[in-house]
């Protein structure tokens, strides 16, 4: 059996490959003059490039939180590039017949075959390569419902009125070290708007992938749904295997006017780094929805990769009746760190949040539940139900929990309840008499554990997380 | 640095007795402390400014008349007005395998104890460290079977700054009552600390009342060593004073032993109340149940954090942690913070919290029968936290609590 758990623990990474692209890259370091050389390559308007440098500002003032359950070495942030793009994309493809054959195999190798992908049933797909958004699909089909989807470049320069109006509006260009950072160096990521009324007709995903050797990845990804629409957003990332440890700062804003709702759905399967922790993705991002009245954000993670992830996808409930939700899967193993949770920030009257955290821990990895919930002295009868529970997989791991619930209205209900347990044997043994090997029997016990979780995802997205995470939990059974 | 604290350290140097060398390792280490800010995770909801510049007198001439009695409880009573112990220690009657020193003088007990159950990182304990001239050393010999309990008063009176320690042996075997008592409603600043080291087999029964009001400021701890198949049974019960802050420890340092501790905060109008509790599960086979119960008035604010830690080797542990809590109006506020640390896989762990307001129905049917609103508001709300009070195995100080925390609930109703 240990035998067995040896060869698994030592399975490499499927998704770690180098593909060999020609770049243009900076030389690593980051001050004004890169900031402004950045904003004038993407060729951005005058108020992008001084609001860049605002945020640099107020980031060379501001501290690397430490207040996370997570312990890695300090990032030199004057040694790392803060773009890059690929060659090819000097005379921007109009098709995918158009792309660069490497990269479209590199796709190929991830398993998401653009030709495919446009068969697919109805799923856009808005592909991050490195810093530079190559090719987005399924533009027009959107186009004819009114929906915007496209690179947040594209965007500054087609509608730089509507990103004025919304960009920092839910995570301000100060709000944190590495937001601030993100805000200052941003290269690309996804605008999303979705007009008035409108059912946004297909799900909307990117995929993105951290390819350039030394290249932190800093997207921004701003959707903005107007009253009373609807958008089902999905996000993946993988990333080639290296030893270099990667930077990962995103900044996600959602905006979700009166009777709006997004679901915005995760499946993150960064490198986590090798049998010693070395090398692996550095996972700070800071994500943040703005509710409305009326309007429900829902969030919706898997989290299996990142050597270290620090996380908070959070809900600012402003309108009355508004809806918060977060459902998390998050899976360490190896020398993996995760601190990850949400904030549901309740204002409005009869605002209701739902949380459900499942943490699972093998190898030697910690994994840490850190959520705030906020009862505001307006929350009249708002509501919360919290519910993490952890899982143990071996000995030599960690699962923590790190709940603060502040109230100031007494007629808002806040509950909480957090479990930590192992696989009982009992339940394996159940199993195991019904003629399942042990492998398959604790996958069956996780998944049943994760269920609520995985309901919540799309479809596709479903059978992809059940099947992440049955590969991550190989060999973690004894 | 705060001009109180940079006052303490001065003052510290001035303290010359046989306790000199854990003295001054306490003030190296207070000296390298920063005083604490919003951003300082163990003070995020209280806020120090109002003792940052506290200039208090330091020494009293108060006596005992003050202290606060309990009425049917056949005690053994030590008390302390202002940090000094104003009982006859020569005309104390102890029973067999009783002990009782004052800190003044070199003892074996104290030497073993001072500094060594209480962790270095509580900013007040430190304080205490330095500062505590005045203290008593129980020891509880072995086997020991002490049903008579011992009262230790700490009475401020106003206008007084004063520190407080209490240093506790319980022998192999033995059995012991211990109740801190704390009193007084003066603008005064008096800190408590007690350490309490329960060897293998022993049982402690333990009670904390802190009963400060009005303008008090009290800050203190009790930290507990479980040894080998000890057990111990706590309930604390605070109000919330211009500021109270304690800190409780209960370490398992021996396998097989036993933690109940209760918590009851009872919040009156603009008080503060902040508890920090820490489990720390070092040896198997440990058993925790803590259960804080707490309802707060108009404008008075609660703090809870409630730390499970399980260390690596501490496998079948089993711990649990509820902390439930009640707002009576808009302007109350609580803050809490359940958290578990876990590094063992063979454990049952769990933790709740709610905050929330009178289940109506449950109000509804009261009413129906016939109960007016008023004192049914009384029952339902005060039956949440008499539930842990009929909990305390000692009947005579719970028959004395339970009327007087009643009354504070009515008055508290009433100024909503």
């Amino acid at each position: 059996m240990s035998e067995q758990i040896d060869q698994a623990l030592e399975r490499k990474y499927d998704a770690g490959f180098v593909s060999e692209i020609e770049s243009e890259t900076f030389a690593p370091g980051l001050n004004e003059d890169v900031i402004r050389r950045l904003s004038e390559i993407k060729g951005e308007p005058e108020w992008m490039t001084e609001w860049r440098l605002q945020a640099y500002r107020k980031w060379l003032k501001m501290n690397e939180p430490e207040w996370a359950h997570v312990d890695y070495p300090k990032v030199d942030y004057q040694s790392i590039s803060y773009y890059s793009a690929p060659k090819s994309m000097k005379d921007k493809p109009k098709s995918l017949d158009e792309v660069d054959p490497e990269l479209l195999r590199t796709y190929e190798k991830l398993g998401i075959p653009l030709h495919e992908q446009e068969m697919l049933a109805g799923v856009a797909v808005d592909a991050v390569f490195d810093s530079v958004s190559v090719v987005t699909t399924f533009r027009e089909k959107l186009e004819e419902a009114g929906v915007i989807f496209c690179p947040i470049s594209e965007a500054l320069h087609k509608y730089p009125e509507l990103v004025k109006k919304y960009l920092g509006t839910v995570v301000p260009k100060g709000d944190n070290f590495f937001a601030a950072l993100n805000s200052a160096v941003f290269t690309d990521g996804s605008f999303v708007y979705i007009p008035k009324g409108v059912r946004c007709p297909m799900e909307l995903s990117t995929y993105f992938r951290i390819n350039e050797q030394n290249t932190g990845q800093f997207e921004r990804t701003l959707i903005v749904a107007e009253e009373g629409s609807y958008v089902s957003y999905l996000e993946g990332c993988t990333a080639p295997q290296r030893d270099e440890n990667q930077l990962h700062a995103a900044v996600v804003e959602l905006v979700a006017l009166d009777d709006a709702e997004i679901k915005y759905s995760t499946v993150q399967n960064w490198y986590p780094g090798d049998e010693d922790g070395k090398g692996g993705i550095y996972n700070f991002v800071t994500k943040r929805g703005l509710c409305e009245k009326n309007a429900k954000i829902s969030w919706t993670q898997v989290e299996t990769g990142s050597a270290v992830t620090w996380k908070y996808p959070s809900c600012i409930l402003k309108g009355d009746n508004s809806v918060g939700e977060f459902y998390s899967v998050a899976l360490t193993r190896g020398k993996q760190q995760a601190d990850t949770g949400t904030k549901m920030i309740h204002l409005g009257k009869n605002t209701k949040s739902t949380i459900i955290s499942k943490g699972i821990s093998a190898g030697r990895s910690n994994n840490a539940y850190r959520g705030l919930v906020r009862m505001g002295p307006g929350a009249e009868g708002a509501r919360n139900f919290t519910e993490c529970d952890s899982l143990l997989i071996g000995d030599q791991c960690g699962a923590h929990t790190f709940p603060y619930i502040e109230s100031s209205n007494p007629t808002a209900i806040v509950e909480h309840e957090a479990t930590t347990s192992k696989v009982s044997d009992d339940q394996l043994f159940l199993c195991q008499q019904r003629g399942l090997d042990p492998e398959k029997a604790v996958s069956m016990i996780v998944n049943g554990f994760c269920k609520e979780v995985f309901r919540e995802l799309p479809m596709e997205f479903a059978v992809e997380a059940g099947k992440l995470l049955e590969i991550s939990l190989e060999g973690s059974v004894g | 640095m705060s001009q109180w604290l940079a006052q303490v350290i001065e003052r510290a140097g001035n303290v010359d007795d046989w306790l000199a060398s854990a003295r001054s390792k306490a003030l190296a280490e207070l000296k390298e402390k920063e005083w604490p800010g919003r951003r300082t995770e163990a003070w995020r909801y209280t806020s120090l400014h109002k003792v940052a510049d506290l200039n208090l007198a330091t020494t009293s001439e108060a006596t005992t008349a003050e202290a606060p009695q309990v009425e049917g409880l056949n005690s053994i009573d030590l008390v302390f007005v202002d940090g000094r112990l104003t009982s006859d220690m020569t005309n104390l009657v102890l029973p067999d395998g009783v002990t009782i020193a004052s800190l003044d003088t070199k003892n074996d007990a104290a030497e073993n104890l001072f500094g060594q159950v209480k962790p270095q990182h509580h900013l007040f304990g430190l304080v205490n460290d330095v500062l505590a001239q005045h203290g008593v050393v129980i020891d509880i010999a072995p086997n020991a079977n002490v049903e008579q309990p011992i009262r230790i008063v700490n009475f401020a009176s106003d206008g007084v700054e004063s520190h407080q320690r209490s240093l506790v042996r319980v022998g192999e075997g033995a059995k012991a009552v211990i109740i801190e008592h704390g009193a007084g409603n003066g603008h005064s600043l008096n800190t408590a600390f007690a350490e309490y080291d329960i060897a293998d087999k022993a049982a402690l029964e333990h009670y904390r009342l802190a009963l400060h009001e009005g303008e008090a400021i009290h800050v203190g701890g009790s930290h507990f060593r479980l040894h080998n198949e000890s057990k111990l049974n706590s309930t604390l019960v605070g109000y919330g004073s211009q500021l109270t802050r304690l800190d409780v420890d209960i370490e398992h340092a021996g396998e097989h032993a036993f933690a109940k501790f209760n918590n009851i905060y009872l919040l009156a109008p603009k008080e503060h109340f902040d508890l920090h509790s820490t489990i720390e599960h070092a040896q198997p086979n440990g058993t925790t149940e803590e259960n804080a119960r707490g309802i707060i008035g108009d404008k008075a604010k609660a703090v809870f954090n409630g730390r499970i830690h399980i260390h690596r080797h501490a496998q079948k542990t089993l711990a649990e942690l509820n902390n439930r809590n009640l707002l009576l109006t808009r302007g109350a506020q609580i803050n809490t913070k359940p958290e578990l640390e876990i590094y063992a896989d063979d454990v049952q762990c769990a933790h709740g919290a709610t905050v929330a307001e009178i289940d109506e129905e449950a109000l509804y049917y009261m009413l129906t029968r016939g109960i007016d609103k008023q004192q049914a508001l009384v029952m339902l709300n005060f039956g949440f936290v008499q539930e842990l009070l009929f909990q305390m195995p000692n009947r005579a100080l719970a028959n004395w609590l339970q009327p007087i925390l009643k009354q504070r609930f009515e008055r508290m109703m009433e100024q909503q």
